[in-house]
């Protein structure tokens, strides 16, 4: 009987007190939390450790130079800031020459990144390698300062393989051309 | 946009005869290291470092460009292609840029009297991007800039 009415009791507090739309609320909250999950440090950590892009399976090629730091065959590597294709560092060439076998493109987009090591921009150039089929590894695709289509001469979706005698892309390199100026 | 255009024309007439002694490079370009970074950034990675360009897409520059000041409508013409018109600089830069790439691709077709660009000028003309119709555009002021030197010639 008394169980009865602390049932009751309660019951009716709850029904009292919250609507039927907070349960609702209650899940909505949940689902987005989930969403959330991914852009805690805790999931960047772990991306970090096991990279879904660069590597491939490729050695670490780190440059041994303190003033242009980190990896070549990473796709975190400073140079590769607006790059979108194959590194070439994992495809038989470097971070600045063609695989050999391919011809480097003449006509290339230009970019800026920033170097960690010394905290300058500099003015870097994404030669396509071109003439044998896509390498295929280590895939990196960011977009810094990259623009839509419509202004080609700052998108790199488009097959930079113009100029030379072949048009089939095969990997990107990132040239440095020279230091940025102070903005 | 027609009388845009004509009193655009009509301006850099007027400029160019002003400008009696014709003008040093350091006068034309205010800024010339910025100047050679936009050109790096914005238009050699078509144009190629040396303004040679590609002939089925992008015409060369090299020992050509400033010829185009010769010729009626094409100072208006260098202002208006689409790589200019659309670069994502200020009018100021663009000027700049535009006076630069004269004097380091062409400066011996320079005109001696030649009125640098200004950033109102360059302002006013990159209002009209000239789109489809710039190959055409180009063709026409290629054969009156041909028969000009033809005309030297003789």
């Amino acid at each position: 009987m008394a169980i009865d009415k602390i049932t009751e009791a309660l019951t009716r507090r709850v029904a009292k007190t919250t609507s039927r739309r907070s349960m609702l609320t209650l899940i909505g909250g949940a689902i987005t939390g989930a969403a959330a999950f991914p852009v805690l440090p805790v999931s960047r950590a772990y991306a970090a450790a096991n990279p879904a892009h660069g590597g491939g399976g490729v050695a670490p090629q780190p440059t041994g130079n303190p003033q242009d730091p980190g990896d070549q065959a990473s796709c975190d590597y400073w140079r590769y800031c607006a790059i979108d294709g194959y590194l070439c560092s994992c495809c038989g060439g470097t971070a600045s020459t063609c695989p050999p076998g391919t011809e480097m493109s003449p006509i290339t987009w230009i970019g800026t990144c920033l170097n960690p090591a010394d905290n300058r921009s500099y003015i870097i150039s994404y030669n396509d390698c071109c003439g044998k089929s896509s390498c295929g590894r280590c895939l990196c695709n960011r977009n810094e300062g990259d623009r839509p289509v419509v202004r080609p001469q700052e998108n790199n979706d488009i097959n930079w393989c113009l100029g030379t005698s072949s048009a089939i892309y095969n990997c990107s390199t990132a040239v440095i051309l020279g230091v940025a100026l102070e903005k | 946009m027609r009388g845009v255009l004509a009193s655009a024309i009509l301006a850099g007439i007027a400029g160019a005869g002003f400008a009696a002694q014709g003008v040093s490079r350091e006068a034309a370009v205010s800024n010339p290291a910025l100047a050679r970074q936009n050109w790096i950034l914005k238009c050699q990675g078509c144009h190629r470092p040396d303004a040679t360009g590609t002939p089925e897409t992008t015409p060369a520059m090299a020992g050509i460009v400033a010829k185009f000041l010769h010729v009626p409508g094409g100072r208006e013409y260098l202002a208006r292609v689409p790589g200019v018109a659309t670069a994502p600089v200020s009018d100021a830069e663009l000027a700049d840029l535009l006076n630069w790439t004269l004097y380091r691709f062409d400066a011996g077709h320079v005109p001696a009297d030649f009125k640098p660009y200004s950033a109102a000028e360059i302002g006013k003309l990159r209002k009209a991007p000239l789109r489809t119709e710039a190959p055409a555009m180009r063709a026409a002021l290629m054969t009156k800039i041909n028969a000009l030197a033809e005309g030297d010639d003789t």
